[in-house]
C-alpha cells in the first residue's frame, strides 16, 4: 500500500489518536450513566468514538484519493515532535528535585529545545521560536519584570523572522516596552512588576 | 413604530461620547488590520478581549463589532492597490480592483468599493433591526432538542462552507466539542480530562484557544513564506467615479447587499463566502462578462457591498439565538460571556440599550468608515510600506500580553503557544481551525442540551424527530450533508476554493 496522500493519511492518524484517547480515558475514569441520565463518561465517550470513525475515514482517504494542491511539507518529523515534548516533561519534573520552581524547569526546557532547533532544524527555527518566545514571556514575568520579559519575546521572535539586525530590534523593544508601560500598566493598572524581581 | 423607538433608543446609546470613542477605535483598527495583509480581524478581536473586561458591555461590543466590518473596508484598498487581500473576503476584489488601478482608475474603484460598503452596511444594518425581533421571539420558544438540533445544524452548516475535505471538517468539530469538554461537568461536579492540573479545572480558555489557532499559528505560517509584499504605489488621484461608473454598478451594489445579506445570516456565512457569490453572480448577469478580469467596475461593486452586508448580517444569529455563525461571532459570544452576559434571545429583552446601542453603531461606524478610508486613502497607502518583521514582535507582545493578563498565570501563555503549534499542525494537513474553534465554543452547550432533551424524551432519541423545529433543523442538515456529497456540487465548491487560494 502506497501513501498517495500524506496529508489525509496524518491527518487521520491524529483524529484516530485523539478520538480513541478521549474515549478510553472518559469510560476508564468517569461514570458512564445511561441515556436518560448520562453520566460525565457519556458524551465524551459517543463524541471520542465518532471522531476516531472519521479519522478512520480520513486515514483510508489518504491511501485511495490522490492529494490536491500543495505538497506536504513540514520542518520537523514525528520523532521531534516527541523528543521536544520530552525535553519538557524531564525538566518539568526535575527542576522541583533541585529546589527550583517548574517556571525554570519550563525556561530551560525552552532554552534547549530553541538551540537545538537553531542547530538542527533550521527550517522549524519560525514555528519553536514564535511559540517559545510566548512561553518564555509567560514564565519570566515574575523573574524578570515586564521589562525583561517583553525583551525576551521581542528578541527572540524576532530572530525566529528572516532577518535580525540588533539595532532595528533594539529599536523595536524600545519602542514596545514604552506602549506596554503606558496603555497596560499606567492606562489599564494591570499588576505586573516593572523590573526584575532580585532588583526590589 | 416599535422599531422606530427601538432605534431611537439605540441612537441615543451609540452617540454618546464614550460609544462613538470606541465605535472610532474599532473602525480605526478594522481598516488598519484590514489594509495590513497577514493579520486577521478573528486574531484581533481576540487580542483585545481581554481587555474588553475592563469596558462596560455596549462599548465593548460596539469596538469589537467595529473591527469586524471595519477590516471589509480596509481590506479592499490593499485589495485594489497592491493586489494582494488585506482580507481574506476581499480576495475577489483583486481581479478586476487591480486591474482597474492598472488602468488609472484606482480612485473610482475605491470610491465604489467605499461606496458600496457603505449603502450595504446601511441595509444589513436596517435588516438586522428588523429581522431581529420576530426571530428571538422564536428562539425564546426553544426547548432543549429544538436548541440541540439547531447547534447540529449550525455546525453542519459551518463545515459545508469550509474549505477543503469536508470529513476533515466534521472531525476538527468534534474535535473542537472534545476540547470543549475539558473542566468541571457542571451536572457531576467530576473533573473531566484535567490531569491534575488545577488551570484547567475551569476549562480551557476560549480566548486563549482563538489566539493560538489564529494568531500565532497565523505568524509562524506568514514567516514560513518569505516577505515577498510588493507595493505598486500608484497614485490615487480622481477619488469620484464618473456618471458612467455609478450607472454601471448601482445594481451590482444592490445585488450584492441582497445576495451578501442572505449568505451573512447563514451559520458558517459571513463576509468570505457572500464576496465569492457575489462575484460568481455579477459575472453571471453581466451583458459583458468578457470585461471581468479586466478592470470590469462591477467586479469590485458587487463583492465589496456583499462583503460588508454579510459581516453584518452574521450578527444575527448570533445576536438572536445566541449561536455563533463564524468565528468572529463566537469571539463576540466570548466578549458577552466575559461581560457576564449568557448570550441568547433573552439579551435582547433584558439589555435593550446593548442590542440596539450596537445595531445603530454599526450605522455610526459605516459613516465613519467612509470619512476615513476616502479622504485618508494615502496614509493607509503608507502603512503598506511597513515590513512585516516590525509587525509580528508587536502582536506577539499585545498577544502575551493580553493572554497573561487573563488570570497573571504563564499557564494560560503554555497553552496558546500549544495551540499555535497545533494550528499551525492543522493548516499543513489542511485541516480548518475555524470549525474547530465554533465546535469548542459549543460543546458545554451542546452537551448541556442534548442530556436535557433526553432526561425530558426518558431516553428516546427520536425526540429531535417528533418536534417540528427541531426536526426541521435535522431535515436541513441532512440536506446540506447529501448536497455537498453529491458530485458535481462538491467539484463546484472545490473550483470556488480553489480560485480563492490563487
Amino acid at each position: 500500500m502506497r501513501i498517495k496522500n500524506p496529508k489525509d493519511f496524518w491527518a487521520g492518524l491524529m483524529f484516530i489518536g485523539t478520538g480513541v484517547f478521549f474515549a478510553v480515558f472518559a469510560y476508564a475514569n468517569y461514570q458512564m450513566g445511561t441515556a436518560v441520565r448520562m453520566g460525565p463518561a457519556y458524551f465524551p465517550f459517543l463524541l471520542g468514538g465518532l471522531l476516531a470513525f472519521l479519522g478512520l475515514l480520513v486515514f483510508i482517504e489518504g491511501f485511495a484519493l490522490e492529494g490536491t494542491g500543495e505538497k506536504l511539507y513540514l520542518p520537523f518529523n514525528i520523532v521531534d515532535l516527541f523528543i521536544a515534548v520530552a525535553i519538557f516533561a524531564v525538566l518539568l519534573e526535575l527542576a522541583p528535585r533541585v529546589g527550583l520552581s517548574p517556571d525554570w524547569g519550563m525556561l530551560a526546557a525552552s532554552l534547549i529545545v530553541s538551540v537545538l532547533t537553531v542547530l538542527y532544524r533550521p527550517n522549524a527555527k519560525a514555528l519553536v521560536l514564535i511559540s517559545v518566545a510566548c512561553l518564555v514571556y509567560g514564565y519570566s514575568m515574575k523573574p524578570l519584570g515586564l521589562v525583561g520579559a517583553t525583551a525576551a519575546l521581542v528578541f527572540i521572535s524576532a530572530y525566529g523572522g528572516h532577518e535580525f539586525k540588533w539595532k532595528e530590534v533594539g529599536i523595536l523593544f524600545v519602542i514596545l516596552i514604552l506602549f506596554s508601560y503606558f496603555v497596560f500598566v499606567k492606562g489599564l493598572t494591570l499588576p505586573f512588576p516593572m523590573w526584575p524581581a532580585v532588583w526590589s | 413604530m416599535e422599531l422606530f423607538n427601538n432605534l431611537i433608543l439605540g441612537f441615543g446609546v451609540a452617540i454618546t461620547p464614550i460609544n462613538l470613542l470606541y465605535a472610532f477605535i474599532g473602525v480605526l483598527l478594522g481598516t488598519l488590520i484590514g489594509v495590513l495583509p497577514g493579520v486577521g480581524p478573528v486574531a484581533t478581536i481576540a487580542m483585545l478581549l481581554p481587555i474588553t473586561f475592563n469596558l462596560n458591555p455596549v462599548s465593548a461590543l460596539i469596538m469589537l463589532a467595529g473591527i469586524y466590518y471595519g477590516a471589509q473596508y480596509g481590506g479592499s484598498t490593499t485589495a485594489i492597490l497592491v493586489n494582494i487581500p488585506g482580507e481574506s473576503s476581499s480576495v475577489v476584489t483583486c481581479l478586476d480592483g487591480y486591474q482597474m488601478a492598472r488602468q488609472g482608475r484606482a480612485g473610482p474603484a475605491l470610491a465604489i468599493a467605499a461606496i458600496g460598503s457603505f449603502f450595504a452596511g446601511c441595509v444589513a444594518t436596517l435588516l438586522i433591526a428588523v429581522a431581529a425581533p420576530p426571530l428571538a421571539e422564536i428562539a425564546l420558544k426553544f426547548g432543549p432538542s429544538e436548541y440541540f438540533s439547531l447547534m447540529v445544524f449550525g455546525l453542519i452548516a459551518a463545515t459545508v462552507l469550509a474549505r477543503g475535505s469536508l470529513i476533515k471538517a466534521i472531525a476538527m468539530v468534534v474535535f473542537g466539542l472534545l476540547l470543549g469538554i475539558i473542566g468541571t461537568d457542571v451536572n457531576s461536579g467530576v473533573l473531566r480530562f484535567t490531569f491534575g492540573i488545577p488551570e484547567l479545572s475551569d476549562g480551557i480558555g476560549f480566548v486563549v484557544v482563538a489566539m493560538g489557532m489564529f494568531g500565532t499559528a497565523e505568524i509562524i505560517a506568514n514567516l514560513d513564506l518569505k516577505d515577498k509584499r510588493e507595493v505598486f504605489l500608484s497614485k490615487v488621484t480622481h477619488l469620484y467615479p464618473t456618471k458612467e461608473d455609478l450607472k454601471r454598478s448601482w445594481a451590482s451594489i444592490l445585488r450584492g447587499t441582497a445576495l451578501g445579506s442572505c449568505l451573512g445570516i447563514l451559520p458558517g456565512g459571513g463576509a468570505l463566502l457572500a464576496s465569492f457569490g457575489a462575484y460568481t453572480l455579477e459575472k453571471k448577469v453581466s451583458s459583458h462578462p468578457e470585461q471581468f478580469g479586466k478592470g470590469a467596475i462591477e467586479g469590485v461593486a458587487g463583492p465589496e457591498s456583499a462583503n460588508n452586508a454579510g459581516a453584518q448580517t452574521s450578527f444575527i444569529p448570533m445576536l438572536t439565538l445566541g449561536i455563533p455563525g463564524n468565528a468572529v461571532m463566537a469571539l463576540m459570544i466570548g466578549a458577552l460571556m466575559i461581560q457576564g452576559i449568557a448570550p441568547g434571545p433573552q439579551v435582547m429583552n433584558e439589555k435593550p440599550q446593548l442590542f440596539w446601542g450596537l445595531i445603530a453603531s454599526m450605522w455610526v461606524g459605516n459613516l465613519m468608515l467612509v470619512v476615513l478610508n476616502l479622504p485618508m486613502i494615502g496614509m493607509w497607502v503608507k502603512l503598506l510600506t511597513v515590513p512585516y518583521r516590525y509587525l509580528y514582535p508587536s502582536i506577539l507582545v499585545f498577544m502575551a500580553i493580553g493572554v497573561f493578563s487573563l488570570s497573571n498565570n504563564p499557564f494560560d501563555v503554555l497553552i496558546m503557544a500549544v495551540f499555535g503549534v497545533l494550528g499551525y499542525i492543522c493548516v499543513k494537513l489542511e485541516c480548518e481551525p475555524a470549525p474547530m474553534i465554533l465546535g469548542f465554543i459549543l460543546g458545554p452547550l451542546m452537551e448541556e442540551n442534548l442530556r436535557r432533551a433526553m432526561l425530558l424524551s426518558r431516553g428516546d432519541p427520536f425526540v429531535f424527530f417528533q418536534k417540528p423545529i427541531s426536526l426541521g433543523f435535522m431535515v436541513a442538515s441532512a440536506i446540506l450533508l447529501v448536497i455537498v456529497a453529491l458530485p458535481t456540487i462538491r467539484k463546484k465548491r472545490e473550483e470556488a476554493f480553489v480560485e480563492e487560494s490563487k
